[in-house]
């Protein structure tokens, strides 16, 4: 085995591009979606207000509370032109029958206009969807009740409606933000979801399983250059043949995560909380569990250049649905939710943003910890039964 | 007991029977040829000897037991030469060698030592700080045969260690097998070059579509073949009073007259020569030249399977 990886020490210069330039992908791209999407950036959003009713107004005001957006009111036409101009990136269209709808408890219609989707227009059609089923929840509720009062009392209608719907306002901003309540109870501290560091986090595992399935994918390069079935001949066992590249592909691996966590610490003053063992033990299982990962592809595919085509698609699709890409928060589909749990990248993510978001502690690792490293064991056995040593 | 023992070895590739039952024993300090062409199944054979592949049916034993049951028994012995060039190309000819002797279990002092011995031997000596991509064909053959060396191998397997090379490094890598053998390694020396394996081969299987069509030493082999030597004659003037005389030697199968030649076709060999010149010095006729076609190996393979060696 000390042969295997003595032999990859002298041909890192193999390794190391892939590593140079995960670096830079990782830290480059962290910076300018991070830039993008938080500081003082407030992004527009027109309003096109076609209904012009009681509810509709409520709407637009309670959108216009919210702190990341600038929602301003305009007509159809300078809406249209400004997303087709790209001045802004989507506008909310709220279409006529607004208020009927909600008073005939169907979910009114809204219609936005945008040009693309993106992780940005996804988040604020998010948000634009979460306010309208607050408001027809807050609506009705304030409907029963003032329903209920008057129909005992001749009291002011309007009064008592306008107290409800408040009421229930007020209710929804404790429910609001799930984690933000949670953390308020266990911590009493309030912190709030940082999107830059979801991008610093997400980012650096998400660029580092490039470099880890490269690293360990090296396997297929000395099935190009015949030295694997040299090696095979040889009195080194498979054991350590195997064993070799593993624990060199493992410390490449640590090594990008370090480089990319110091990285973002020091270059853009990322905090990453108080638990250091708790960002190691994440760290170690999610690269044990990648290189395992890689492994079992280069099992899977025959050449190099397969896997160089595989291992994109596998990789960007496994990161976006497990949340690398953007917070699982704005995904809605119960399915997406589900297959985000067999990915070790959401476990992962989720185990680092406790520590350097929540401020969590080491115990609150343990757990998703163990998972990524199920998930390794996994791949590593079907690893093992794939690669030929023919 | 012979160091290797080679016994109803088969191999299937899906639709193909690359070896079709063979069997051949190689004895302590031979150089065993394997010849034959294309698609034969020579590295067939010694993938399996290697150890690199499992045969589909029977067994190998090298001294007496059975490889292909526990590899590690011939492992530590053996050097392969791979038929392509098995190297690390962004390392330096002196780095190749020293992993290719680490995994064989040599450590330091002794590996430099080696590695000094068999750069020597293989004559990379002045290149070997210099990357594999950068070196010719003929210098990549030489190391790639190198890296087989450093452990001192008892029995070492060339599969086409000259293919694509120039005819220095062509002979210089025949020196160098015979330089081995005559130290006491064994050798099994595969090629489609017949008069490689002539030059150098103790004794030689002649294999074609997966199976031993001929085996035995290189005399023996052209003793198959023998009814066909060629003799060409040239004189000043063929007169029928020659032509008469030659045709009265009982053992000449065929003449062949035209202008000036005349080609024999003989069974025999042991008075042929001594007829001849008896005949030829009684005529008027005068002998400007004598050709002899020896048969050779091309012969022998042409001979069994009405295909030459190589198209
Ligand atoms: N891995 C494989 N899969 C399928 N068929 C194979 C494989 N290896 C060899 N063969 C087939 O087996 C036959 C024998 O091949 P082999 O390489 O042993 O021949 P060879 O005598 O070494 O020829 P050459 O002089 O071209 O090297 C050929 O028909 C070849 O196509
Ligand atoms: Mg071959």
């Amino acid at each position: 085995m000390l042969s295997i990886i003595k032999l990859r020490l002298m041909r890192l210069r193999n390794d190391y591009f892939v590593f140079v330039f995960m670096t830079i992908l990782a830290l480059g791209l962290s910076f300018v979606m991070g830039s993008s999407q938080s500081g003082n950036y407030k992004p527009t959003v027109p309003i096109v207000n076609s209904d012009s009713s009681e509810y509709s107004n409520l709407f637009i005001e309670e959108l216009k509370n919210s702190k990341n957006y600038n929602f301003t009111l305009t007509d159809y036409d300078n809406a249209y032109k400004k997303v087709d101009e790209g001045k802004v990136l989507m506008a909310l269209i709220i279409n006529k029958g607004f208020q009927r709808d909600i008073n005939n408890n169907k979910m009114p219609k809204v219609s936005i206009i945008k040009t693309k989707d993106d992780i940005e227009i996804l988040t604020t059609e998010n948000l634009i969807k979460t306010n309208l089923a607050k408001l027809k929840n807050n609506v009705n509720i304030a409907k029963v009740t003032t329903d209920y009062i008057s129909g005992i009392k001749d009291v002011d209608k309007k009064n008592i409606f306008n107290k409800a719907y408040d009421l229930s306002l007020e209710n929804w901003e404790y429910k609001r933000p799930m984690s933000v309540t949670r953390k308020t109870i266990t911590d009493g501290k309030w912190s709030e979801f940082d999107n830059f560091k979801h991008i610093i986090i997400g980012f650096t595992l998400f660029f580092s399983m490039y470099t880890i399935v490269f690293g360990i994918g090296e396997i297929l390069n000395e099935r190009k250059y015949n030295t694997w079935q040299r090696q095979i001949v040889s009195p080194l066992s498979k054991g350590a043949i195997l064993g070799g590249n593993m624990v060199i592909t493992f410390m490449i691996g640590i090594i990008q995560v370090g480089v990319l966590i110091m990285a973002s610490k020091y270059l853009f003053n990322v905090d990453w909380g108080s638990s250091f063992l708790g960002i190691m033990t994440v760290s170690i299982s999610f690269v044990f569990t990648v290189t395992s990962l890689g492994l079992f592809l280069s099992g899977i595919v025959k050449t190099h250049s397969q896997l160089a085509a595989i291992s994109p698609v596998i990789l960007t699709s496994t990161s976006m649905i497990g949340g690398a890409m953007w917070p699982l928060e704005i995904v809605n589909s119960k399915i997406l939710l589900f297959l985000a749990n067999l990915t070790p990248q959401k476990w992962a993510i989720e185990a680092m943003e406790e520590i350097a978001m929540y401020n969590g502690s080491f115990n609150s690792v343990i757990y998703p910890s163990l998972i990524i490293i199920f998930m390794g064991i996994i791949y590593f056995i079907l690893g093992i039964k794939l690669i030929r040593f023919e | 007991m012979a160091l290797l023992e080679v016994k109803n070895l088969e191999k299937d590739f899906k639709e193909v029977k690359a070896v079709d039952d063979i069997s051949f024993k190689v004895q302590k300090g031979e150089i065993f040829g394997l010849l034959g062409p294309n698609g034969a199944g020579k590295s067939t054979t010694i993938s399996i000897i290697s150890t690199l592949l499992k045969p589909t049916k029977g067994d190998i034993k090298y001294k007496g037991e059975s490889i292909v049951k526990n590899s590690k028994l011939i492992q530590p012995k053996l050097g392969v030469v791979p038929q392509e060039i098995a190297l690390y190309p962004e390392l330096s000819g002196y780095e190749n060698l020293k992993f290719w002797g680490h995994a064989y279990n040599i450590r330091g002092k002794k590996l430099k030592k080696r590695i000094e011995d068999v750069s020597e031997i293989i004559g990379v000596k002045e290149r070997l700080k210099d990357k594999i991509s950068k070196y010719s064909g003929g210098m990549k053959r030489r190391i790639n045969i190198g890296a087989a060396l450093l452990h001192e191998p008892e029995l070492l397997i060339m599969d086409e260690p000259t293919v694509g090379i120039d005819p220095q490094s062509r002979n210089h890598i025949l020196e160098t097998v015979n330089k081995l053998n005559e130290k006491g390694t064994t050798v099994i020396y595969t090629s489609h070059y017949m008069e490689e394996v002539e030059a150098i081969c103790t004794r030689i299987n002649i294999m074609d579509k997966g199976k031993i069509i001929a085996s035995g030493t290189k005399d023996e082999l052209i003793e198959i073949v023998n009814g066909n030597k060629k003799i060409n004659l040239k004189f000043d003037k063929v007169s029928k009073s020659l032509i008469k005389d030659l045709e009265s030697i009982e053992y000449i199968s065929k003449l062949d007259v035209s202008e000036n030649e005349i080609i024999i076709s003989s069974n025999n060999s042991e008075n042929i020569f001594k007829d001849i010149t008896e005949v030829v010095t009684k005529s008027d006729s005068s002998l400007t030249s004598i050709d002899i076609n020896k048969p050779n190996l091309e012969a022998v393979f042409l001979h069994l399977t009405g295909r030459a060696l190589r198209d």
